[in-house]
C-alpha cells in the first residue's frame, strides 16, 4: 500500500475513484435505473473527456519542460475547420481530411518552438500569439459558417468491429500509454525532465536543449489537433469557435495530475486522469438539481480543492 | 612545457564592454596537473566556458594534442573528452542520482530504451569506488551539497574523459572529502588523464599540481612550476600587489568583557534532527567562530535564530530580552542580521539596482509605505561609501560587480539596519584574496563598533585568524568551545571529527 502511494498517478486516480463514488451515492436514484452510473453515460464521458485528455498530454509534456501552451484550444478549433473543408468542401477521404488537419498542430508547435528557441520568447507569450492567430485563421477560412461534417459521416459507422463512440477513449488510452512509456523510459522523456528541472545544467551537459523544447511544443501541437479530429468527428462539425477557452481545461487537467508548472515535474498519465476527473464533473454536475449556475463555480472550486488534496497524499506517501 | 597537450593561442573574448580575457596564451601538458589561479574578475571562468564550448571566443583558438578545437556546444566538448566539474550545483533537482549522471548520455537499447539496469550498475560502481553515501536511485534534491560535487564527479568519469577540468571543487568539501577527491584524481592522472584545476585555495594547488598558471584581469601573468615556486611569488602574482597581512586578532583591541547580558543568548536550541540543545552566548564586540563539518548544522542553527526556521524548543535573548522570532521581519524587528552563505540565491535581487538591494531590508524593517528616493540615496551611498564597494554607480544591478563586491552588499544591505547580532554564513565563500582581507576587516570593524558578529565557517584559518571564540559542532551538537589565543587546527578538527572519525566518508545528510 505504501509503495502504490508512491507511484504519482495513484493519488490522481484515487481522487477519480472517490468522485465517481461521491456522484454515484449522491445521484441514486429513488426509482429505476441510475442516471449516473450506467454504460452509456460512462461511455459519454469518456468519449467528451478525450478530447481534453488528448491534448492534456501535449499540455503535460510542455509544463514538464518548464513551459506553457496556451495555443491548445485554438488548434482544436482550427483543426476541426480544416478538416471540415477537406471532407466537406474538398471532398477527400475522412483519414487524408484529418491528416491535413494534423498539419494544424504540426504548424502551431513548430511556429510557438520557433518563436521561443529561436526568437527567445518567453512560452506564455509565444503561444498566447500562436494562439490569436490560429483562431483567427479558423474563422477567415469559414466566414462565420461551419462544414457539417455529420451529413457524410456513415451512421451506425464501426472501425475494425469497434462503434465509432469507443474510438475517441481508444485513441486517448494509447497515446497515454505510449507518451508514458516514451517519458519514463526513453532517452527523449528523460530530457523533458531534465531540461524543466534545471535548464542551464541542461545545456552544460551537453543536451540540445533548443531540439527538446521544439519536441515538446511539436508534439503538443499534434495531440491537440487530434483532439480537434476526434472534436470535429464527435460533434460532426467543423467550426471556428469551437473548442473556444478549452486551453485552461486542458493545463488544469494536467495540473490536477500531479505536474508542477514550474517544470522538472508531471505524468502524461496523470494528466489523462485529471482530464476524466473534469469530465466526470461536466457530466453529473448539470444532473443535480439547481446546480446548473453553480457550475462554473464548483469546477474553480474544484481545481484548489484537488490539488490541494493531491499534495497532502504525496505527502503522506513520502512520510 | 614541450608536450602537445592543451594549448590556449590568445584567446580574447569580450562581454559588452568588459574585456573578459585580453588574449591568454598557454599550455597544459598532456598528463599534466595543472592549476589555474587568479582573483575573481581574472577570467578563470569564461576561460574553462570557452573551453566548454559554452562560449565562443572572440579571437583565438584552442588545441589538443596539436589539432585546432573549435566547439560549438557542451555536446561536442563532451564527445572530445573533455569533462567539466563546475563550481556551482550543476544538478538536476528533480531526477535520481543515476540520472544526473547519466544526463544527456544514457546508456540505451538499439531501440533508444533507456538500459536502467546498466545505468544504475554503472553508478553504483561509481559511487562505491568515491565513497559517496548515497543510493543511485536517491531523488538529488535530497543529496547534500559535498555528495552532490563527488556526483559531479563521478558524472565526468562516467565517460572516457581524457581532460577533466574542476572548477572550484573543493567549496564546500570537507578536509576528509578533499583528500579523497585528490586521491581519486591522482588515480586518474596514472590513467593518462589530464587535470587542470582551478581554484582559490593555494594550499591545494600545491598539493594536486605541478604547475600552476596564474591569470590577472584577463591576461597570462605567467606558468610557475611548482616545485620552484613559493606561494607568496603566486599571491603577488595574482594580486598585483604584495600579499595583504593577516586580520590582526583582538590583541590588538581590548578582550571584549562579558555585561551583565550578553548580546545574543541562546539556551536549548534544537531544531531535531539538524541540531539539538545548543546553548551560546556572544557578547557585545565579540566575534564567535561556528566551526564544524558539512552536515554537522551550523547553517540550520542560523536560519532558525533568523526565523527562517521554526525550533522544536529552546529560548533565545537578544540584549537580555527574550525574543520570539518567527519570521526574518521578526528577526529583523529584534535586533538580528543574516549574511546568508549562498550570495547568488539567497542575498541578491539580480533584477534590482544596487540602491534597491541595498536599502531592501531597512525599508523591510521601518515598514516603510512610501518610497523616498532622497533617503534611499543617502542610506544606500552611506554603506557603499563605508564598505568601499566598488561601483561605477549605484543604478547598476549587482552583476556587474566582482563576487567579493557581491558579498560587499549582502552585508551591506543587513549593516543598514544597525543590527546588534550579525549572523554570518561562510562570509568569504567564493571570493578571491583581497577581497576576503577587506571583509575580514569590516566583520572586525563592526565588532570593534559594539556588534555581537557569530560566524559560520568552514575556512578553518579564517576562523582561526578572526574568532576571539570558537564553538564546534560535530552532528548537531555542540561539542566544544575553544578560546581564540589556545585554538589550533589540529584542537578544532579534533573536536569537530572526534578523531576516530576523521578518515571515514562524509554523512550523506547535510
Amino acid at each position: 500500500m505504501k509503495q502504490l502511494w508512491r507511484v504519482r498517478e495513484f493519488s490522481t486516480l484515487m481522487i477519480l475513484v472517490l468522485e465517481v463514488a461521491f456522484f454515484t451515492w449522491y445521484l441514486w436514484p429513488s426509482d429505476g435505473g441510475h442516471p449516473f452510473l450506467n454504460v452509456g453515460n460512462a461511455l459519454l464521458i469518456l468519449k467528451y473527456s478525450s478530447i481534453y485528455g488528448i491534448a492534456a498530454i501535449g499540455a503535460a509534456i510542455v509544463i514538464i519542460t518548464g513551459g506553457i501552451d496556451l495555443s491548445s484550444g485554438a488548434v482544436i478549433g482550427l483543426t476541426s475547420v480544416v478538416t471540415g473543408y477537406f471532407f466537406v468542401q474538398a471532398d477527400w477521404s475522412l483519414t487524408a481530411s484529418a491528416v491535413m488537419g494534423l498539419m494544424v498542430g504540426l504548424s502551431a508547435g513548430l511556429a510557438s518552438s520557433w518563436l521561443i528557441v529561436g526568437m527567445r520568447l518567453p512560452p506564455f507569450i509565444a503561444t498566447l500569439g500562436v494562439m490569436g492567430i490560429w483562431r483567427g485563421v479558423g474563422y477567415i477560412i469559414t466566414e462565420a459558417r461551419f462544414y457539417d461534417l455529420s451529413a457524410k459521416l456513415p451512421r451506425n459507422w464501426t472501425v475494425a468491429g469497434v462503434s465509432i463512440d469507443w474510438v475517441p477513449p481508444l485513441v486517448m488510452v494509447t497515446l497515454a500509454a505510449v507518451f508514458q512509456v516514451l517519458m519514463k523510459r526513453f532517452q527523449w522523456g528523460r530530457a523533458i525532465f531534465a531540461v524543466g528541472g534545471n535548464e542551464t545544467a541542461a545545456l552544460f551537459s551537453g543536451l540540445r536543449v533548443g531540439l527538446v523544447k521544439t519536441t515538446a511544443y511539436v508534439t503538443a501541437g499534434l495531440l491537440a489537433a487530434i483532439s480537434g479530429v476526434v472534436l470535429a468527428v464527435v460533434q460532426g462539425q467543423g467550426k471556428a469557435d469551437l473548442a473556444n477557452g478549452y486551453e485552461l481545461d486542458i493545463i488544469a487537467s494536467a495540473v490536477v495530475g500531479g505536474t508542477s508548472l514550474t517544470g522538472g515535474r508531471g505524468s502524461v498519465a496523470g494528466a489523462v486522469l485529471g482530464a476524466l476527473i473534469f469530465g466526470v464533473l461536466r457530466n453529473a454536475l448539470p444532473q443535480i438539481p439547481g446546480a446548473t449556475f453553480y457550475d462554473r463555480v464548483i469546477v474553480g472550486l474544484a481545481v484548489i480543492v484537488i490539488v490541494v488534496m493531491d499534495q497532502v497524499m504525496v505527502r503522506r506517501g513520502e512520510a | 612545457m614541450t608536450t602537445a597537450g592543451l594549448a590556449f593561442r590568445d584567446v580574447a573574448k569580450a562581454f559588452g564592454a568588459v574585456q573578459a580575457l585580453r588574449g591568454v596564451s598557454f599550455t597544459v601538458a598532456a598528463g599534466d596537473a595543472h592549476a589555474c589561479v587568479g582573483e575573481n574578475g581574472a577570467g578563470k571562468s569564461t576561460l574553462l566556458k570557452i573551453l566548454a564550448g559554452i562560449i565562443r571566443p572572440d579571437r583565438g583558438d584552442l588545441s589538443w594534442a596539436g589539432d585546432r578545437i573549435h566547439f560549438s556546444s557542451p555536446r561536442e566538448a563532451l564527445e572530445r573528452g573533455i569533462g567539466m566539474v563546475y563550481q556551482e550545483m550543476l544538478a538536476f533537482p528533480n531526477l535520481s542520482v543515476t540520472a544526473n549522471i547519466f544526463a544527456g548520455r544514457e546508456i540505451t537499447s538499439p531501440w533508444g530504451r533507456l538500459d536502467e539496469r546498466a545505468m544504475r550498475a554503472r553508478t553504483q560502481e561509481l559511487l562505491t569506488q568515491l565513497h559517496v553515501p548515497v543510493t543511485p536511485d536517491t531523488s538529488m534534491e535530497r543529496v547534500s551539497t559535498a555528495c552532490a560535487q563527488l556526483v559531479q564527479v563521478a558524472r565526468a568519469l562516467a565517460f572516457d574523459c581524457r581532460v577533466l577540468v574542476l572548477d572550484e571543487p573543493t567549496t564546500s568539501l570537507t578536509d576528509a572529502e578533499v583528500d579523497h577527491l585528490f586521491s581519486v584524481v591522482g588515480r586518474l592522472r596514472q590513467q593518462g588523464v589530464t587535470v587542470l584545476f582551478v581554484s582559490h585555495r593555494l594550499p591545494e594547488v600545491y598539493r594536486l599540481c605541478d604547475h600552476i598558471t596564474v591569470l590577472r584581469d584577463g591576461q597570462f601573468v605567467g606558468t610557475f612550476e611548482r616545485a620552484t615556486t613559493p606561494s607568496d611569488d603566486i599571491v603577488r602574482a595574482m594580486v598585483g600587489r604584495e600579499p595583504p597581512k593577516r586580520v590582526p586578532r583582538a590583541a590588538s583591541s581590548p578582550v571584549p568583557q562579558f555585561p551583565s547580558s550578553p548580546a545574543l543568548r541562546v539556551r536549548g536550541l534544537a531544531r531535531r534532527p539538524a541540531f539539538d540543545d545548543v546553548s551560546f552566548e556572544v557578547a557585545s564586540g565579540e566575534i564567535v567562530g561556528m566551526f564544524g563539518l558539512v552536515g554537522s548544522g551550523r547553517t540550520e542553527i542560523l536560519e532558525t535564530l533568523f526565523g527562517l526556521a521554526t525550533p522544536d524548543a529552546g529560548q533565545v535573548a537578544v540584549d537580555g530580552r527574550a525574543v520570539n522570532v518567527r519570521s526574518a521581519r521578526d528577526a529583523a524587528r529584534a535586533g538580528l542580521a543574516l549574511v546568508p552563505e549562498n550570495r547568488q540565491r539567497q542575498g541578491l535581487f539580480f533584477n534590482l539596482s544596487l540602491r534597491h538591494n541595498l536599502v531592501l531590508p531597512l525599508a523591510a524593517k521601518q515598514g516603510v509605505g512610501l518610497i523616498r528616493d532622497a533617503a534611499e540615496e543617502a542610506a544606500a551611498g552611506a554603506q557603499v561609501e563605508s564598505l568601499s564597494i566598488k561601483t561605477p554607480n549605484m543604478r547598476v544591478t549587482p552583476d556587474a560587480l566582482s563576487g567579493g563586491n557581491q558579498q560587499k552588499i549582502v552585508a551591506g544591505k543587513w549593516l543598514a539596519t544597525t543590527p546588534r547580532v550579525l549572523l554570518l554564513d561562510e562570509p568569504t565563500k567564493g571570493v578571491d584574496v583581497g577581497a576576503k582581507f577587506e571583509i575580514h576587516n569590516l566583520i572586525r570593524r563592526q565588532a570593534d563598533a559594539g556588534m555581537a558578529c557569530l560566524m559560520v565557517s568552514s575556512d578553518l584559518p579564517e576562523v582561526l585568524a578572526l574568532a576571539d571564540r570558537i564553538l564546534v559542532m560535530r552532528e548537531g551538537h555542540l561539542c566544544g568551545e575553544l578560546q581564540g589565543a589556545d585554538a589550533t587546527e589540529e584542537a578544532v578538527m579534533r573536536l569537530a571529527t572526534h578523531d576516530v572519525e576523521a578518515d571515514q566518508p562524509p554523512r550523506g545528510r547535510a
